[in-house]
């Protein structure tokens, strides 16, 4: 193996950290320094050549080699059996449906939110249970990260220079989760999307923080949904028609299994209620000009079709909390993207 | 015993891009205007097209509006800039 990236010197492992800092290769947090053996372990893992370029960013003009996917997920922590999960997300990241660009550098200040699915999930322990979105799980941790250092240390996607993100959010550190298909109502997203039940697949979508609804009035899921509905309609996608994610937790997902509510009944049912008048949009600014009297009838739905609601289960078993992630801008300029995810 | 570490970033490859020539003159010339689709993007570009040919002489302007303002314009769009005008004006910004 003959890696091509420049190589720095340091006496021992907390010179080593302290210089990727200096370097400006971190994201605040303490790294783990990219060696040649812990390099090699990473590309070994998912049968790369160093040189093997990956993706190519067209936006950037930047050709995402397998060498700069090891070094920046040894950086980040991970295990050298996440890599393979990381160098889907990169494909996908280079997909033109996610066009990198928009996203990427926009004000609005997405992350990439990353949707594990198949086998691999339970074989890397991803956490698609208790604490959804928060710490304690180390591939939910280092292989969203291992992504967003690629983005900033490879991509050049440096906040403040080329990330113009006014407010950004956490899920800028890392925003990764596995589904729980064990115990859904309905089959996996990547099944959903045309893979294998045993096939791995990664799903990304440019995405603002997960806003979080609770309900523990309701045992119907149209009780549940005219929460989430209600929570949706005026939000941060309202008149920009992102995708969203639609998660929904233990008590939640369990009342549309009871009642035996498909993906597709609650995308309808979702596309249908949070459709917003013109004359709404208009008074509170999402949409421009005066309020016309055909403004009071004529609708606009959240989102462009009900399948751009994007439906999952995970999340705690415990508790009436299920959460929407909106997505970034509009679906006409990133939408979510699934890729296979090879092992050798 | 000291150890080496690998460099994550790429370095900047030069990339040579060949700029079409600057006209001398707007005398005459047709105005193509990139819409990026954000708000007053539209009002913005009108409002230079109008200066270019009140002040310039240009003689004509056509607007074309991109899906999304993170992505280039269409195949069709830049078509049709290219058969129909000699300058072109385009920029992001909020």
């Amino acid at each position: 193996m003959q890696l091509k990236s420049r190589h720095y010197a340091a006496s021992d492992t907390a010179e080593a950290m302290e210089l990727c800092y200096a370097k400006g290769w971190t994201d605040g947090f303490p790294v783990v320094p990219p060696t040649e053996e812990r390099i090699g372990a990473m590309l070994a893992a998912a049968g790369l050549d160093p040189d093997q370029q990956v993706a190519f960013i067209e936006n950037r003009q930047v050709s995402v080699t397998a060498e700069k996917i090891a070094i920046n997920t040894v950086l980040a922590g991970c295990k050298p059996e996440y890599m393979p999960v990381i160098v889907a997300a990169v494909e996908a990241l280079a997909d033109p449906l996610y066009g990198y660009h928009g996203p990427a550098t926009s004000t609005g200040g997405s992350a990439v939110f990353m949707l594990v699915n198949g086998p691999i999930a339970r074989e890397l322990d991803m956490n698609c249970g208790d604490n959804l979105f928060g710490p304690g799980w180390r591939a939910n941790a280092t292989i969203g990260r291992a992504v967003r250092l690629i983005m900033r240390n490879t991509i050049g996607t440096l906040p403040g220079v080329l990330d113009r993100s006014s407010l950004g959010h956490a899920g800028k550190y890392t925003f990764c989760i596995a589904e729980n298909e064990a115990e859904s109502p309905w089959p996996p997203l990547h099944v959903e999307r045309g893979f294998k039940r045993e096939q791995n697949a990664v799903t990304i979508m440019a995405a603002l923080a997960p806003h979080q609804f609770s309900n523990g009035l309701s045992s119907t899921p149209e009780g549940v949904l005219t929460t989430a509905c209600a929570n949706m309609r005026i939000c941060a996608g309202t008149a920009r028609q992102p995708q969203y994610v639609l998660v929904f937790a233990g008590e939640h997902m369990a009342i549309m299994a009871k009642a035996g509510w498909t993906r597709d009944d609650v995308e309808r049912y979702c596309f249908e209620h949070t459709k917003i008048s013109v004359a709404e949009l208009k008074r509170i600014n999402l949409k421009d000009g005066a309020v016309g009297p055909e403004d009071e009838t004529a609708m606009q739905s959240l989102v462009q079709t009900p399948q751009d609601f994007l439906v999952i289960a995970a999340g705690g078993r415990a508790g009436v909390q299920s959460a929407y992630i909106p997505g970034w801008g509009s679906k006409n300029g990133s939408q979510s993207v699934t890729k296979e995810i090879r092992r050798p | 015993m000291t150890i080496q570490i690998f460099d994550p970033t790429i370095e900047a490859k030069g990339r040579h891009i060949a700029y079409a020539p600057r006209p001398k003159s707007l005398a005459g010339l047709r105005i193509g205007l990139v819409d990026n689709s954000k708000h007053n993007s539209d009002q913005l570009l009108l409002r230079i097209a109008g200066l270019l040919e009140r002040d310039y002489g240009a003689k004509a302007h056509v607007m074309r509006r991109k899906r999304s303002a993170g992505v280039p314009p269409s195949p069709e769009i830049i078509d049709e800039f290219k058969a129909g005008c000699d300058i072109v004006v385009a920029g992001v910004g909020d």
